[in-house]
């Protein structure tokens, strides 16, 4: 069952990579494309709480930063992504044992492209890139932010729909008591 | 303020586990922010040499194909955007048309500026630049609110593709191969704030340096600054590259945009002039690499005999 999970939860990490890179660019809201791996993560950290949020943030961040056209510093989307999964999976374990509800999901959302954003950013200042561009921040936070709800109300309940399928009859019972 | 994440919050309809649950979760976050941390140093300086090189050829490997198939895959995406925007494609075949033209326009100023050009360099200088180009396709791009302005073409050392390679389209510079691999290649757009091309006026040849200011959308523009400072760049003036030695990483004689405003620099002689790419960065699809030299070198040295 673990092994299935982990199959599962990779198998729409690469699907969310590869969308993200090649096709929702042409798309996008004044550039700023909709953040796939990042909705992804947020849904695994939700169905699976905060270990499965950090280290599937941490993958799909890595995968973000290793495959082209990335040209930054590989590790920044890693570690962007592995905070917000680490946050959302938190959310998930204290708000209730239950389903999150869908106005918890959106401000999970909200909260989670913030948070990736800025600490993507952050560690670009750290590492002098040029690219970065504080002026541009807040605009660009804002439209992918609500690039990003609108996305995640497909994803997220079929992510969370899929994880919740291949989980063990006894782990079911007391996710629900 | 980490060490706060895993606090359990009181009065919640359920308690955050076991104590031995948050310390194993810390651990994993430490780890991974561990992880991410000790990525960031050794990649650190992107040099070729980085020891993360090898993972980036092989994501490249297997996510290659993975995005030229989703770029053929494009078709639904582009129908489901046309039946929401039709007004918008509309524009956007409006813009296409004016492209054309300024197409036109540019292609008639660049004779102009092989020939005042030629002139100038008593006609033994011949700009024809006859360079083999490798056509290659878009497949991936950069998302803006990653501030990256960079696209994955798919052709890559395979089809003779190298790094510090001029990529230019139908409309003029697009910009510059970065990093390669087997079937892709990373080409860094000339609007993002780390790319600077050797730019020169068409009217009056002077040189200047064009840079990305990161900006998106149909609108963004690029800033130029000239070496001469007395020169003065007006608005509707062409730039074209002046090319670097060895053709890389730019050819000479490629337009790159056409001045849209200048502003008098506060305290500094010289001016800033706006730069209107010809290449909207957001709507390139079929790009050409340049691969290979002139089949005459146009700057040959000139002999003693040639000349007399």
């Amino acid at each position: 069952m673990p092994a299935l999970r982990i199959a599962l939860a990779a198998l729409f990490l690469m699907i969310a990579v590869t969308v993200q890179t090649s096709v929702l660019p042409h798309i996008a809201v004044a550039g700023v494309t909709c953040d796939l791996v990042m909705i992804v993560v947020l849904a695994l950290a939700l169905a699976r709480g905060p270990e499965w949020g950090a280290i599937a943030g941490f993958a799909g961040g890595l995968m973000l930063d290793v495959v082209p056209p990335a040209d930054h510093t590989t590790g920044r989307w890693a570690l962007a992504l592995a905070i917000a999964g680490y946050t959302a999976g938190l959310i998930r374990r204290e708000t209730s044992a239950g389903p999150v509800g869908p106005l918890g999901v959106a401000l999970t959302v909200v909260l989670g492209a913030v948070l990736s954003l800025t600490v993507y950013s952050a560690t670009g200042s750290l590492l002098h890139d040029p690219a970065v561009d504080w002026g541009e921040f807040g605009v660009r936070v804002g439209i992918a932010a609500g690039y990003d709800v609108v996305g995640a109300i497909v994803v997220i309940p079929l992510v969370m729909w899929v994880m919740g399928r291949v989980v063990p009859a006894r782990e079911r019972q007391r996710v629900l008591r | 303020m980490l060490k706060d994440l895993g606090t359990p919050a009181k009065g919640l309809v359920r308690s955050a586990g076991l104590p031995r649950e948050i310390r194993r979760r810390r651990t994993i976050l430490v780890l991974v922010i561990l992880a991410s941390f000790t990525l960031i140093v050794l990649d650190a300086r992107r040099s070729a040499g980085s020891p993360v090189e090898p993972l980036r050829h092989a994501a490249a490997a297997i996510f290659g194909p993975l995005e030229s198939g989703a770029t053929n895959a494009r078709q639904p995406v582009d129908d489901l955007r046309d039946r929401f925007a039709e007004v918008d494609r509309l524009k956007a075949e409006n813009e296409k048309l004016k492209a054309e033209n300024e197409k036109l326009n540019s292609d008639l100023k660049t004779t102009d500026y092989a020939r005042s050009r030629a002139a100038e360099l008593d006609r033994l200088l011949k700009v024809a630049p006859a360079y083999t180009v490798t056509p290659a396709r878009v497949i991936g791009i950069g998302s803006a609110q990653s501030f990256n302005h960079t696209v994955t073409i798919d052709a890559g050392t395979a089809d003779g593709v190298r790094p510090d390679m001029t990529v230019l389209n139908g409309d003029g510079l697009v910009g510059r191969v970065v990093r390669t691999t087997q079937a892709t290649a990373t080409v860094l757009l000339i609007g993002d704030r780390n790319s600077t091309v050797g730019g020169r006026l068409n009217s009056t040849l002077a040189l200047g340096f064009v840079s990305g200011r990161g900006e998106v959308g149909s609108h963004a523009s690029l800033d130029y600054k000239l070496v001469d400072l007395k020169a003065q760049p007006k608005p509707g003036d062409r730039i074209v590259t002046w090319g670097s030695s060895g053709n890389a990483p730019y050819v000479p004689g490629v337009p790159i945009g056409q001045i849209t405003s200048v502003t008098p620099v506060q305290g500094a002689l010289g001016s800033t002039a706006q730069v209107k790419p010809f290449v909207d960065p957001s709507s390139i699809d079929t790009v050409g690499v340049v691969t290979g030299p002139p089949a005459r070198a146009p700057r040959t040295t000139v002999t003693p005999e040639k000349g007399r």
